[in-house]
């Protein structure tokens, strides 16, 4: 299990953390790679059901972030 | 819900502040990895012969 | 409260012959004991074979959604917190609606009575405070004080909150009841005791949805359940899917959930799934001093704005 990584599905608002996501890609900031984006159009689409999908589907954590 | 309580995070964090952005994903990349695997939860596929 | 059915019966005949409404939505005695089914009184004939007695634990809030004519609804503490719900809600318009309210004295759990009985009950009938159960070679009877169902000892809110008619005077509410004692139990839990816990609690659980077609809160045309693109939630028995059904019927209720047992009741295998919805009540009563149903005129919390949230992160 020592080369185990974890997988994060990042839920990401349009307007602020997803344009700080890609502020971080253009000015070619490194961050760790375990989490894989999902834009939603604005913090309040979140869903308690996209987490539990997310668990269901393999996730180990899920992020959400406005 | 029977679910580590870290399992699931939230930020703020301005469309600006691309330097909190690394800072946070790294903070919550550390928080899931000190967790470990989440098995519990998903949904074991069925097993094929 | 026996004397209640004569009441009802003579309130719902009235407004039939009146033509104030064009159907009364009551109970009428069911087909095995101590299962009353919901009844439809559209003329005053029909209204003869209304009955009330401890029996009548359905909410009947759940069959106003979206209905177009004007109904004589007998309402019960919790069916009129969830006839406010629907209103506040726009499914029903309050001018469509005259209220039958009946002060309740708590509906008995025919399970605690089933339980406590050595074989198949044919017959019950109860008095004031008793409720006798009959059955081949038995007979024992109960203070219904000790049968009741389990939300409805903890109940606070017996008396209609609206009505346009009241079949009695009010009764005395419950005063200085711990209704949380069950949900601090699991909150004081580790996430593997309560992992254990729910494991244990849903899994004689057969995904039948019994718990979602008996809840008024339970209206959408298409349930997540039923969605299949994406598919949210797997249909078999896979623990995590059973699980995130719960989950997710119980957050669907948040701030909504009057703790009517409706779910309880109707549950084939007897899952206290209430536990969820309970958690979800107590959070928004101690975040927001929030009870659901209790009045037309305030917006529920989870679809306002106050200046006074008690979240910093949003100031």
């Amino acid at each position: 299990m020592s080369d185990w990584e974890p997988k994060i599905a990042a839920f990401l608002c349009n307007w602020c953390s997803y344009g700080a996501a890609d502020l971080a890609g253009v000015s070619r900031m490194e961050y760790p790679p375990n989490i894989r984006v999902i834009r939603i159009p604005c913090t309040g689409r979140m869903d308690p059901k996209f987490f539990l999908a997310a668990l269901r589907e393999g996730a180990d954590g899920v992020w959400v972030s406005g | 819900m029977g679910i580590e309580p870290g399992r699931l995070q939230f930020s703020w964090i301005s469309s600006a502040e691309s330097t909190k952005f690394v800072e946070v994903v790294t903070q919550v990349t550390n928080a899931i990895r000190a967790l470990g695997p989440n098995p519990d939860f998903t949904k074991k596929l069925a097993e094929v012969a | 409260m026996l004397s209640y059915a004569e009441k009802i019966r003579e309130i719902a005949g009235r407004l039939l012959a009146s033509g104030a409404v064009n159907m009364v939505i009551g109970f009428r005695q069911g087909t095995i004991p101590m299962m009353n089914e919901p009844h439809f009184a559209k003329n005053p004939a029909e209204a003869a074979k209304l009955v009330w007695d401890s029996h009548c634990g359905i909410n009947l809030a759940n069959y106003l959604t979206d209905r177009k004519e004007k109904i004589g609804i007998v309402a019960k503490g919790c069916d009129s917190r969830n006839i406010v719900t629907h209103i506040i809600e726009n499914k029903i318009k309050r001018e469509q609606l005259v209220v039958i309210g009946v002060p309740c004295q708590g509906m008995v759990d025919k399970r605690k009575i089933a339980l406590k009985c050595p074989g198949e009950i044919t017959a019950v009938i109860e008095t004031e405070t008793q409720v006798t159960a009959t059955g081949n070679g038995f007979s024992q009877s109960f203070d219904k004080k000790d049968v009741l169902q389990h939300n409805c000892s903890l109940c606070i809110h017996r008396n209609p909150v609206i009505h346009d008619e009241l079949v009695a005077a009010p009764v005395e509410e419950q005063k200085g009841i711990d209704r949380y004692a069950d949900v601090r139990a699991v909150e004081a839990m580790s996430p593997e005791q309560r992992w254990k816990y729910f494991e244990d609690l849903l899994s004689p659980c057969v995904r039948c949805y019994a718990c979602r077609n008996a809840c008024p809160l339970c209206y959408c045309p298409t349930c997540f359940v039923d969605e299949s693109r994406p598919q949210w939630v797997g249909k078999g028995q896979d623990p995590s899917d059973v699980r995130t059904f719960h989950f997710l019927r119980a957050y669907h209720c948040a701030g909504r959930c009057t703790d009517c047992g409706s779910c309880e009741r109707s549950c084939p295998v007897g899952i206290n799934m209430r536990v969820f919805t309970k958690k979800l009540e107590k959070d928004c009563l101690d975040l927001f001093g929030w009870e659901a149903g209790l009045s037309l005129d305030v917006r529920p919390p989870l679809d306002v704005y106050r200046p006074s949230d008690p979240n910093d992160f949003i100031k």
